[in-house]
């Protein structure tokens, strides 16, 4: 092992302190947790944990499962709907370093508005996550989103939605673009959404989101292709951007060096590792005061 | 369990003490006395398809060196599309005769007439330790016989071989220059017949079973550049014999920190087998070059 000091690539861990970085899009086991629920999930936070101490992260958001068949495991799906302490396992564990927002499934709304009931009005989470794909994908222009997002609205609530334009089309029919969801924020403007990956073909997904006020980009999910800070930088303004991490599947290396090395302000930097996504939470937050 | 009164006020009472101070990243990334670090993996000039903010060799260089990189092997992006190669390879040349830590690495395309005289330019007037290849943009497979045949002349004139494997993500590339990754799967049969050959896979993104082939090649080395995953470096250290992982970056199309803070980030990998990765490697698979 390494001594701790190593920091080859990075400021000091007193500036990173400094940049009090919170982390939009953390995801440990993300497409399962595990059959028993956890185990999973709890592995995955552990090996991502050198990388989290090493970048200074204060908070990570995570996106946990809660029965609503975003997976294809039914009895999986039954253990979370029955049992929610299997839900929250993570969350007790961590209780200072993680936050979550649940997975929604578009296709079935009935399930997804208890779900917004029993984990965001109740809490302890924070948003929502749509999916690009697994069972639990559709495009969010479909009409299926505007009664989550009227709900999830009422409830304050952040929404996360996964996007990519993919050269030579979506990859599955349930992805969603940049531009589908600029239809969708289209129609609640006193909503914000997040757009994650910026579409990854970030220089078409930041032009999609442009005049779209209420959409800000999440920055991981793609190599560490330079110019895309300075872009979204340029075009949105940093206030619309929110680092992601994309732990432990993408890397400390890949994500954090995408807004550490690109030629902007220290003051930009802070607002896209961690003021904007506090600021974007604060309504929620201040909910439970 | 925390709740979101809690998290909030840690939120307030945190903010009241941040001030970033103004410095950057790079200036303290520097870690040179303690780590030796060789670049496998830059490119100079311009990328097809849209700026870079390290396009410029002057900048690049610069930014290798508040990073601390001492060495770096570079080829050039215009060896992409150009067809004047004699040209492209004469440029580089040029530009790495102004800064020391570059090395140039001549692109040689195999669908030219002349490849051949390409290749002699870069040994004999251009002294290059070895060439690159991007098949994949040049339109031929390695199971082509001008590979074969041009693997051979470089290992008898003692330089290596590079083959970019991918540049680009699949996913986002230009939808009229649709560039699928490399086939690999010809290279251990072809290096396995030369026994001095010298190879390095670039920007991979190898998977079993094809890694375990190309692992027991001997003469087939890997760079780390799109490795990615908080681990996947020393994965890719454990997975192939000791000596063949070289460090690389793609910069400056990839963000140079990205490579380097993940052959550390997990923890994983002890002084002695990130100094190999960082530059032992490399200086080995090379033989020692010169900056």
């Amino acid at each position: 092992m390494n001594s701790p000091n190593v920091q080859l690539g990075l400021p000091t861990p007193e500036r990173l302190k400094q940049f009090r970085i919170w982390d939009s899009y953390f995801t440990p086991s993300y497409s399962h947790p595990g059959p028993d629920g956890s185990s999973r999930l709890i592995a995955d936070i552990e090996r991502s944990l050198p990388a989290i101490r090493k970048g200074e992260f204060q908070k990570l958001c995570y996106f946990p499962h809660v029965g609503v068949g975003t997976t294809s495991d039914a009895d999986f799906e039954k253990l979370a709907r029955t049992n929610p302490d299997v839900t929250l396992k993570a969350l007790k564990r961590w209780p200072d370093m993680l936050l979550g927002m649940i997975q929604l499934n578009g296709n079935d709304v009935r399930a997804s508005l208890d779900a917004l009931n029993r984990w965001l009005r109740d809490g302890p989470m924070l948003g929502v996550y749509f999916p690009g794909g697994g069972p639990a994908a559709l495009p969010c222009s479909h009409r299926n989103f505007h009664k989550l997002v009227e709900r999830i609205a009422e409830l304050n609530g952040v929404i996360m939605q996964h996007t990519w334009f993919t050269t030579g089309g979506k990859l599955s029919p349930g992805a969603s673009t940049p531009s589908e969801l600029a239809e969708l924020a289209s129609q609640f403007p006193e909503q914000k959404f997040v757009c994650a990956h910026a579409g990854g073909e970030w220089e078409r997904g930041i032009r999609a989101v442009q005049n779209s006020p209420n959409i800000l980009v999440e920055t991981s999910g793609f190599d560490s292709t330079a110019g895309f800070i300075e872009m979204a930088v340029r075009e949105l303004g940093a206030g619309r951007i929110v680092f992601g991490s994309h732990l432990p599947s993408r890397s400390l290396g890949t994500e954090l060096a995408k807004v550490l090395g690109a030629e902007i302000s220290d003051d930009d930097k802070r607002l896209i590792l961690g003021a904007n996504y506090r600021k974007l939470l604060q309504p929620i937050l201040s909910k439970g005061e | 369990m925390m709740n979101r009164r809690d998290v909030l006020g840690l939120a307030i009472a945190a903010g009241a003490a941040s001030a970033v101070r103004p410095a950057t990243a790079r200036s303290e990334g520097n870690e040179a006395p303690r780590f030796r670090i060789v670049d496998s993996n830059v490119s100079l000039f311009r990328w097809p398809f849209h700026r870079l903010p390290l396009d410029d060799p002057d900048l690049l260089v610069k930014k290798l060196r508040s990073l601390g990189i001492a060495q770096a092997w570079a080829g050039s992006f215009e060896g992409l599309l150009h067809r004047d190669l004699a040209g492209v390879n004469r440029r580089l040349a040029e530009a790495c005769r102004r800064h020391p830590e570059l090395i140039p690495i001549g692109s040689i395309n195999l669908e030219l007439p002349g490849w051949e005289q390409d290749l002699t330019s870069c040994i004999t007037e251009h002294s290059m330790p070895g060439v690159r290849l991007h098949p994949n943009y040049h339109g031929y497979t390695l199971d082509d016989p001008r590979f074969v045949s041009l693997l051979k002349s470089a290992t008898k004139a003692g330089r290596f071989v590079q083959i970019a494997s991918a540049m680009e993500d699949v996913r986002t590339q230009h939808n009229l220059v649709r560039v699928p990754d490399v086939d690999l799967a010809p290279l251990p049969e072809i290096v396995a017949g030369l026994s001095e050959a010298r190879v390095q896979i670039l920007n991979h993104r190898l998977r079993s079973p094809l890694l375990d082939q190309l692992a027991k090649t001997p003469g087939v080395y890997f760079d780390t550049a799109r490795v990615d995953s908080t681990d996947g470096v020393p994965k890719l250290v454990d997975a192939v014999p000791p000596g063949r992982v070289l460090f690389g970056t793609h910069a400056p199309f990839l963000v140079p920190e990205a490579a380097l803070i993940r052959v550390h980030e997990s923890g994983v990998l002890d002084d002695s087998r990130l100094n190999a990765v960082l530059a032992g490697n490399a200086d080995r698979f090379s033989g020692k070059l010169k900056a």
